[in-house]
């Protein structure tokens, strides 16, 4: 009975972070929407001219070279973006990539399509990359993010634009979006359905620079080895494919926190898997050292 | 100390919107260019608003705002009048609708022209500029400029606006859409490699280094240091204070040499 309450308590906790993701996923589509009504004298007056990247915190990314050099933005970014950079910093200095698992529209969608293709190839869903070539391509984001910060540095206009996935989806109906956005958000829906969050992953600039703050953060991920029993539910967990079972604390650069590895919703054992700061209490007498997910 | 997921939950949302809430505050959160443009420097027009910075993305309420020029004089002027809402006209659409017509063309700087002889402020609008023979007789009836003036604009900028170029098609131009709409044949002169290396308002000093003029032939066009290379070129010339027609001109022909 008891059992049946605690499986009850961990289908809400997860409710918790759908409905957040849920949220702003509408919120998104509905700025991105207004924002075509608004050009044509319609919309809701509140956010009636919000583009979609004066929403987006990684124009403020890009922006900064701009910001720095000659004191304005890049073309179609403005300081609204400047600004959600700012809180987006702020959130993953104390808790991480907080933007990835828990705001991230495009995050949203392919989790959503991960939940279809686990219908369709069951456990072997998100394991379909060899662990040798996935651990190489995970620093391909970094590539792209070097890539994005450099060519808009150099022109001062959004030239991902026209490869980005996320844009091509919330802009679809516009006809701005180039021929090279709609294939890559075809190839993030369709890699989708057999691997979790592969823009993510692999390819996607903003989670390159977030990611980096899993190496500082205030609040980690951390698992109490005294009381874990080994069972590996936090890795089959992990969206990010990330073993968090081997580590006193994960520093994955590849972590989003989206919690789904902590005694809240997989480890089956209370305090064990947990966002805090400083350690367990009784995890430092049984651990000769600190061991850390840092790949 | 221990996060859960509600924790977080209330975290990023008390983040974002307080966040968002105290910019707003503060007076810094835009999602939008502030379409206040840049003032005279100096002179007898010193503080006054300053037409050479209207931007493609003014509209003609935006402008009526900075320079009290009424939405309905610059509708006729530009043969907006019979639209719902000609407040709503962006500049950047005249390029797009109009064109070239007899090899000058009709855009956002024939906005700026307007205006300044509008407001009476100073302005050099390009050579190339296009102002219809219809906002001359406006700016003439409402009584902004004299005849001699009136035939000097006639002269040097005048151009006849087809009425098929102001029918309804216009309308659906307005806004981003407007690369949609097809142009009225014929009025569209340039050709594909021209428009590649045309120097606009968002041409930025690099892009003119990457279509083959080098930083000393820029310098020496604009007689002085060029700014960042990632600021645009008018950017540049509105916050030294100088019009840009001019050395646009000349930067423009050094290009078509190249």
């Amino acid at each position: 009975m008891e059992k049946k309450k605690r499986r009850l308590s961990r289908k809400k906790v997860a409710r918790i972070r759908t409905g957040v993701q849920i949220f702003f996923l509408v919120l998104i589509a509905v700025i991105a929407v207004n924002h075509t009504l608004s050009e044509s004298g319609g919309g809701i007056p509140f956010i009636a001219e919000a583009s979609l990247h004066a929403v987006c915190p990684f124009g403020g990314v890009v922006s900064i070279y701009q910001f720095a050099t000659v004191g304005d933005f890049v073309k179609k970014t403005h300081e609204s973006s400047f600004i959600l950079m700012l809180i987006v910093f702020a959130l993953a200095i104390a808790a991480g990539p907080v933007f990835c698992g828990w705001i991230c529209p495009f995050g949203t969608v392919q989790e959503w399509i991960a939940k279809l293709g686990r219908k369709i190839s069951g456990k072997r869903y998100n394991t379909f990359v060899p662990p040798r070539v996935d651990k190489v391509l995970r620093y391909l984001r970094y590539a792209v993010a070097a890539w994005v910060l450099y060519v808009t540095a150099r022109s001062a206009q959004l030239i991902f634009a026209d490869y980005d996935p996320y844009f091509a989806l919330f802009n679809f109906w516009t006809g701005e979006v180039a021929v090279t956005a709609f294939i890559a958000l075809a190839a993030v829906l369709l890699l989708s359905l057999f691997i979790e969050r592969p823009f993510c992953k692999y390819a996607c600039p903003y989670g390159a620079v977030l990611g980096i703050f899993n190496l500082f953060r205030i609040f980690g991920i951390r698992r109490n080895s005294v009381t874990c029993i080994d069972c590996k539910a936090c890795d089959r967990a992990c969206p990010m494919n990330i073993t968090v079972s081997t580590a006193d604390r994960v520093r994955d650069h590849q972590c989003i926190s989206c919690l789904k590895c902590t005694s809240e919703q997989a480890c089956p054992v209370p305090d064990t898997v947990e966002l805090m700061t400083g350690r367990f209490a009784v995890s430092g007498l049984a651990s000769a050292g600190s061991r850390e997910v840092t790949s | 100390m221990k996060l859960r997921s509600a924790h977080i939950a209330v975290i990023t949302v008390v983040f974002v919107f307080g966040g968002i809430f105290i910019s707003m505050i503060l007076g810094v959160w835009r999602t939008e260019s502030s379409k206040v443009p840049a003032a005279y420097t100096e002179g007898e027009f010193a503080g006054e608003y300053n037409p050479a910075d209207i931007r493609g993305s003014y509209t003609f309420e935006d402008i009526e705002k900075a320079f009290n020029v009424p939405v309905e004089a610059l509708a006729a002027a530009f043969g907006f009048e019979a639209q719902d809402n000609p407040g709503s006209t962006q500049a950047k659409i005249f390029e797009e609708i109009f064109g070239e017509i007899d090899g000058k063309e009709i855009g956002t700087d024939s906005v700026r022209l307007f205006v300044a002889l509008y407001a009476g402020l100073p302005y050099t609008a390009e050579e190339s500029t296009a102002l219809p023979f219809r906002a001359v007789e406006v700016l003439t009836r409402e009584g902004r400029i004299d005849g001699a003036t009136a035939d000097e604009i006639r002269q040097k900028h005048g151009v006849e606006l087809g009425l098929d170029m102001m029918g309804p098609g216009a309308m659906e131009t307005t806004g981003e859409t407007a690369g949609a709409v097809d142009e009225p044949a014929g009025t569209d002169t340039h050709d594909e490699a021209d428009e590649d290396t045309a120097i606009k308002g968002k041409t930025t000093f690099r892009d003119l280094m990457d279509w083959g003029l080098s930083e000393e032939e820029i310098e020496e066009v604009i007689g002085m240091p060029m700014g960042p290379a990632n600021q645009a070129v008018r950017d540049f010339f509105i916050e030294q204070g100088i019009d840009f027609g001019s050395y646009k001109e000349e930067l423009q022909r050094r290009l078509d040499e190249k």
